[in-house]
């Protein structure tokens, strides 16, 4: 190799490396967006400190994946919820599709009937922190991954389904139906007495 | 958008995609008309406005710093 061509490469392999670390950094800043939605896709602590850094392992050794310029939030939670699913940690089942007998009022309805009149904030602050977890745990995961994504992890239907690699048609039909899931799951086990 | 005899029954319709964001003009002049004459809808929604700012906040764990540290780690080194 000439000192030409040693030095176009040297050059190459510094700008390859500076890449490098500006991707890796950027993948860190989204650390606790990751956990956060991690910590709700499985059921225990260890398991999503297990999974995040499976995610961050993988992110990095498949650097070269990504294109940069496009939706690097998205690219990471695709690796996450991919893993997950690769992990065994969900049930591959097709999510229920019989009709709920509870509409969107269902919650509120029953708090009133529990506590008499209130304001909305706090007829709210009768659910325990505890129960919301338990509950939201409750909800099947097909519908779970949604709302996590969505109302936790504030990705738009658009980037859920690009994540989970589904339409975005049924992005929104879970979405609606998981809310509806964990606020009966929500009466059932949130409500503080 | 199924039709409803019940001006209330459409209303709770409406609920999840009204806060999405995601009625069309029409739609969305609807839910808010039915909802400045109707303080049973209104209390609902500010409920559903509530409950998800709630369980957003329940359900949030800060990230443990150790977990920080070992993700840095994984960093290639320079």
């Amino acid at each position: 190799m000439s000192d030409v061509q040693q030095d176009t490469e040297a050059r190459r392999l510094a700008e390859d490396a500076r890449e490098r670390a500006k991707f890796e950094e950027e993948v860190l800043q989204l650390a606790d967006q990751v956990y956060r939605v991690a910590r709700r896709l499985v059921s225990s602590r260890e398991e999503a400190e297990d999974l995040v850094q499976e995610t961050y392992a993988r992110a990095f050794r498949s650097w070269r994946s990504y294109t940069p310029g496009t939706n690097l939030r998205a690219w990471v939670f695709r690796i996450l919820t991919n893993l997950n699913i690769d992990r065994g940690r969900r049930e591959q089942r097709a999510p229920a599709t019989e009709p709920l007998e509870e509409g969107d009022y269902f919650l509120y309805n029953r708090l009133e009937e529990d506590g008499g009149a209130a304001g909305e904030e706090r007829v709210v602050e009768r659910l325990s922190q505890d129960g919301i977890v338990r509950a939201l745990s409750a909800v099947p995961h097909d519908f779970r991954d949604v709302i996590v994504l969505v109302d936790i992890g504030d990705f738009t239907y658009q980037e859920a389904a690009q994540i989970l690699d589904i339409p975005v048609g049924t992005v929104m039909s879970r979405l609606h139906r998981g809310r509806r899931v964990l606020k009966q799951e929500l009466a059932e086990t949130a409500v503080e007495n | 958008m199924a039709m409803f005899a019940d001006p209330c029954q459409k209303c709770e319709e409406m609920l999840q995609p009204y806060l999405d964001r995601d009625l069309s003009e029409e739609e969305r002049f609807e839910a808010e008309t039915h909802l400045n004459s109707c303080s049973y809808c209104r209390k609902r929604y500010r409920f559903e406005e509530s409950l998800r700012r709630y369980v957003r906040q329940a359900v949030t764990e800060p990230m443990p710093a150790e977990l920080k540290e070992r993700l840095a780690s994984l960093r290639t080194p320079l």
